[in-house]
């Protein structure tokens, strides 16, 4: 069976780092959302896949390229101007064929398992469309309320007017026949295909137990991070790492080939140290802290709860804790991060101009790619850097309450 | 208790085996192993592990043969280990042996074989059958003549299985108190413990009465009486499930699966002949005394049943457990033992019947197993209708037995003019419009519960109370909760507070109550006053209640009123929600927890 991945959606509260890449490209325990919806799909059987881009779209085909790294033949679609879904969709549309099913996916959920074993295995029971659907934890009414009767979806409710239901929501995930371009175009929006096809032939609904987010606001991705590394159940060491003497190594530790743990480095998992990582003397990883591939974390950091996407430095005596950093981040030596309010109350976050509750206590800092602290600095809680800003020495930044 | 499988025919086997006995693992799955004929030996794989575990290792899916048995075991008589395992081979290995049961005079046996020169490689009792056979072999030279007198040696429950070198086409197999069936197929056929073992290749099936034996080839199927060795002429029953069904479709496991088929479940129940119904009310009616029989999950069934028949009947039928009720049984002619089990084959259940039996009593059940030995013990049968159950966890099977003894209640309570016509109608609506009460719960209700499960799921200790007919839901709440997730929780009326269990409750120990709609005033009062005495001593009460506006909760999930007669059913569906959600919140094997099984057909 064929795939289509979706990667437009912009993730405009995903601040800062929506503005240099498009949400699919979020790391969350050492791989893009990307890397792992495409890596499902393989274990799955699936390797003819198609992706559409959008906005900044460039990333994803770089870091891809035709697949053959994942074992994936891929393809890629642009779409010209961000105009929905649907169009996404169609614009997809020659690269299958009549009579044949298809999974659609959106590349930017993030599951705790791999959820296309379970789809194809419902779609081989009922012969028919499916949906994945999921109960989102909290109700925030922000999905479409879904409702069944046994696995059959009777409706789908797009914008439920009380939010205090706790509805199964579309997951993001479906098997649908080829014949959904046709219904989309005469359409023009999902919410009818869908419609249509509850009437007939049917829309089955492939419920999923397991862990599933959709990332939102930048703090999600903290919350992700977790939800992908409580599933390690063992430390694995790549034996092309380098693991000096003295160093401690506690819990699922994940460390990828080329990185190199100097002395009196502590470890707690789960934590993630990336490809060619350099982790200097002393450092204290503490647990879900995720460095990318080629990070530099100097003498004596202290990192906590924290995804580094990529290729930054952490300059010696700094702490970085409940913080997202993008990738070409430099963060100058002894730059704090303040992680909780004194009156412990929940962090807020200026999002886009309008204040956000994180609902956290404990919160840092959201740093965009290639930014470059000076050092000495002290970031409040909730502070957002935009991609590319840069502050000189001992400059300290408010950001939140 | 354990699963059995057999296949003999023209084609080859192996998938079928392999599926077989994978489709069988909710009777056990502490290990598994396979025994065919290869050529002119027989060939074992076993070992420690479910059938997926053990496939990985040993390969149990291919095998180049046409007559095979295979097995799922739950130990009862030795550990689990490879050894102990079945298939069990005699010294010679010519014969091979799986057994469900317990071998009642399995000492006195094996002291006897091992005189004679057998040498036993396992701990089980289901090694000896298949020395036993070998010794009878040798002195009869015939293998159907050696598997009778091996029959007649055997005291205890079994249903077994063998296969030989000495006839290389068939598949011998008997039972006594253990469940044994046959699926006649085209050019192959099957042994199961039951149909889940072949139902995906016939439905047509020949059900083994104790007493029986059965020499099983590719293209016959013969019945014989191990007492006098005459031919019994069956009857084919078909089964009335579709394979489909008993398959998790688009569910993630077969518990969320029969919790969503409850609307489904009942208005089957629903749609049950009044004829039934009115059997089993005539056989009330009739009696002097009745008594209500059922073990752990059905025990509440029956108690639920109690309070039923008291409120709607005006009828005083005591509910019993079926495992202590031989020790209270002052049965006679005049007395009716109605029980009530899924599977039909409880083997306290049965025995409890038997007793009675023999005491002189009439008997009725409820079951949901077609052809289960329950259903053919006793004088009348309500067949439930509910499909397949495979989670190990009861859910819509009791909602149903419930339901069903509700409509036994009005019948009753029409019969002895406790309840006017209009009340009846009144009562037969409300129950007509419960399957959509509970699509609701399902639809609206999943997320706040599960929300909820996975805020509590470190909670260690659960108290569930529950007044009136809610104290029965809070039991089954707290068995269910108890059996997925491995926490502790206790069901408890909330009169027993203050009689000791206040002394318990902390900040640690959680408190869930079952709260009924206040038009129920003074159930409702009673059961907010229990409310109020653990929220005095600090304690974390969590409240599945009906009116938004009563507030005093640590943490709930309001509901909507429905009649006061299908109110206790709603929490009662939340409750198995939230038991489901914290089971997958703790990561626990939720369709098979340890040391459960889903039949108990062993004392």
């Amino acid at each position: 069976m064929k795939a289509l991945v979706l990667t437009g959606g912009a993730g405009r509260h995903l601040v800062p780092f929506s503005v240099s890449r498009p949400k699919t490209m979020t790391v969350v325990a050492g791989g893009s959302l990307m890397r792992r919806t495409l890596t499902h799909l393989r274990e799955a059987g699936v390797t003819d896949v198609t992706v559409v881009l959008g906005q900044n779209g460039d990333k994803v085909r770089a870091t891809f390229n035709d697949g053959q790294d994942i074992g994936l033949s891929l393809a890629y679609v642009e779409q010209e101007r961000p105009r929905g879904i649907a169009d996404a969709i169609l614009s997809a549309r020659r690269r299958f064929n009549p009579g044949e099913y298809f999974i659609l996916a959106y590349g930017d959920v993030v599951t705790s398992a791999n959820p296309f074993h379970q789809a194809l295995q419902s779609f081989n029971s009922f012969k028919g469309p499916i949906a994945g659907v999921c109960l989102p934890g909290p109700p925030t009414g922000r999905y479409g309320n879904v409702y069944l009767s046994g696995t059959r979806i009777t409706k789908i409710v797009e914008k439920p007017t009380t939010k205090d239901l706790g509805n199964y929501v579309l997951a993001g995930l479906f098997v649908l026949p080829s014949e959904t371009f046709s219904l989309l175009e005469r359409f023009g929006d999902m919410e009818k295909v869908f419609g249509t096809l509850i009437e007939s032939p049917s829309l089955n609904a492939s419920i999923w137990e397991e862990g599933w987010m959709d990332v939102e606001y930048p703090w999600d991705v903290l919350a992700a991070n977790r939800m992908v590394m409580d599933t390690w159940e063992q430390a694995e060491i790549s034996r092309n790492a380098v693991v000096e003497g003295n160093v401690t190594l506690s819990g699922p530790v994940h460390v990828e080939a080329g990185s190199i743990l100097k002395s009196g480095a502590v470890l707690a998992g789960p934590c993630y140290i990336g490809r060619n990582c350099y982790v200097g003397n002393n450092v204290l990883v503490r647990s879900y802290s995720s460095l990318g591939p080629g990070s530099m974390i100097g003498y004596g950091v202290e990192l906590k709860n924290c995804v580094l996407f990529g290729n930054s430095k952490v300059g010696r005596l700094s702490f970085v804790g409940d913080s997202v950093i993008g990738e070409n981040v430099d963060i100058g030596s002894g730059t704090m991060t303040i992680n909780e309010n004194l009156d412990q109350s929940r962090v807020l976050v200026d999002v886009l101009g309008e204040t956000v509750d994180s609902g956290l206590a404990k919160l840092g800092a959201f740093i965009g790619d290639d930014v470059k602290i000076g050092a000495g600095n002290t970031l409040a809680v909730g502070t957002v850097l935009t991609p590319g800003t840069s502050l000189p020495h001992h400059a300290t930044v408010g950001g939140g309450r | 208790m354990c699963g059995i499988a057999g296949v003999t025919s023209f084609h080859p086997i192996g998938d079928r085996l392999y599926e077989g006995v994978h489709h069988l693992e909710y009777r056990g799955y502490d290990s598994c192993g396979v025994a065919f004929l290869n050529h002119d030996h027989i060939e074992v794989r076993k070992d420690v592990g479910t059938v997926d575990e053990v496939n990985v290792k040993e390969n149990l899916r291919h095998l180049a043969s046409h007559v095979g048995i295979a097995h799922t075991r739950w130990a009862t008589h030795g550990k689990v280990t490879r050894e102990n395992a079945h298939p069990h081979q005699s010294c010679k290995g010519d014969f091979a042996v799986v057994h469900n049961g317990i071998i009642g005079n399995y000492r006195a046996l094996r002291d006897e074989l091992v005189k004679a020169g057998h040498r036993f490689r396992s701990e089980t009792d289901t090694e000896i059958i298949a020395h036993l056979v070998e010794q009878r072999f040798t002195e009869l030279g015939d293998v159907e003549r050696a598997f009778i007198a091996a029959l007649r040696g055997l005291q205890g429950s079994y249903a077994l299985a063998m296969i030989s070198t000495h006839d290389a086409e068939r598949i011998y197999c008997a039972r006594h108190e253990s469940p044994l069936i046959i699926g006649v197929g085209s050019e192959s056929n099957y042994v199961g413990s039951d149909f889940n073992a072949f139902i995906d290749y016939t439905k047509n099936t020949v059900i083994l009465e104790d007493g029986e034996y059965s020499v099983v080839s590719k293209d016959s199927v013969s019945v014989k009486s191990v007492r006098t060795g005459d031919v019994v002429e069956k009857t084919i029953t078909v089964i009335p499930w579709d394979s489909e069904l008993s398959r998790k479709g688009g569910y993630p496991h077969y518990m969320l699966k029969e919790i969503h088929e409850q609307p489904q479940a009942v208005r089957s129940a629903l749609s049950i002949d009044a004829e039934q119904i009115d059997g089993v009310a005539d056989m009330m009616t009739a009696a002097h005394r009745v008594h209500l029989l059922g073990v752990g999950t059905t025990y509440y069934v029956a108690l639920f049943g109690q309070y039923i028949l008291a409120q709607l009947a005006d009828m005083d039928v005591p509910a019993a457990s079926s495992d202590e009720f031989r020790h209270l049984d002052k049965s006679d002619t005049h007395s009716l033992v109605l029980a009530i089990s899924q599977s039909g084959e409880t083997y306290d259940t049965v025995m409890s019947l038997r007793h009675a039996k023999a005491r002189g009593a009439k008997t009725a059940a409820m079951v949901n197993v077609v052809g289960s030995s329950i259903a053919r013990l006793v004088d009348r049968v309500i067949l439930q209708g509910s499909g397949p159950e495979v989670c190990v966890v009861s859910t819509k099977a009791a909602l149903v037995q419930m339901i069903l003894l509700v409509r036994v209640a009005i019948e009753l309570g029409t019969r002895r003019g406790v309840l006017s016509a209009a009340q009846r109608a009144e009562y037969e609506a409300a129950l007509a419009a419960l399957p959509g009460e509970i699509e609701t719960i399902l639809n609206e209700k999943s997320g706040l519960i599960r929300a909820a499960a996975y805020r509590h799921a470190h909670v260690t200790n659960w108290l569930f109370l529950g007044r009136g007919i809610y104290y029965p839901i809070a039991l089954e709440s707290a068995l269910k909760m108890k059996e997925v997730t491995y926490v502790h929780a206790e069901g408890m009326p909330g009169g027993f507070l203050k009689h000791g269990t206040l002394s318990l409750v902390d900040n640690k120990l959680y408190t869930m109550v079952f709260v009924p709609p206040p038009s129920a005033a003074e159930l409702h009062a009673m059961t907010m006053s229990s409310v109020e005495e653990v929220k005095a001593r600090g304690g974390f009460v969590f409240g599945f209640n009906y009116d938004p506006a009563e507030d005093i909760f640590s943490d709930r999930v309001v509901l909507t009123s429905p009649h006061d007669l299908t109110a206790p059913f709603l929490p009662l569906v939340c409750a198995q929600l939230f038991a489901y959600f914290t089971a997958t919140a703790l990561k626990r094997n939720v369709d098979k927890p340890r040391s459960l099984a889903k039949s108990v057909t062993v004392a």
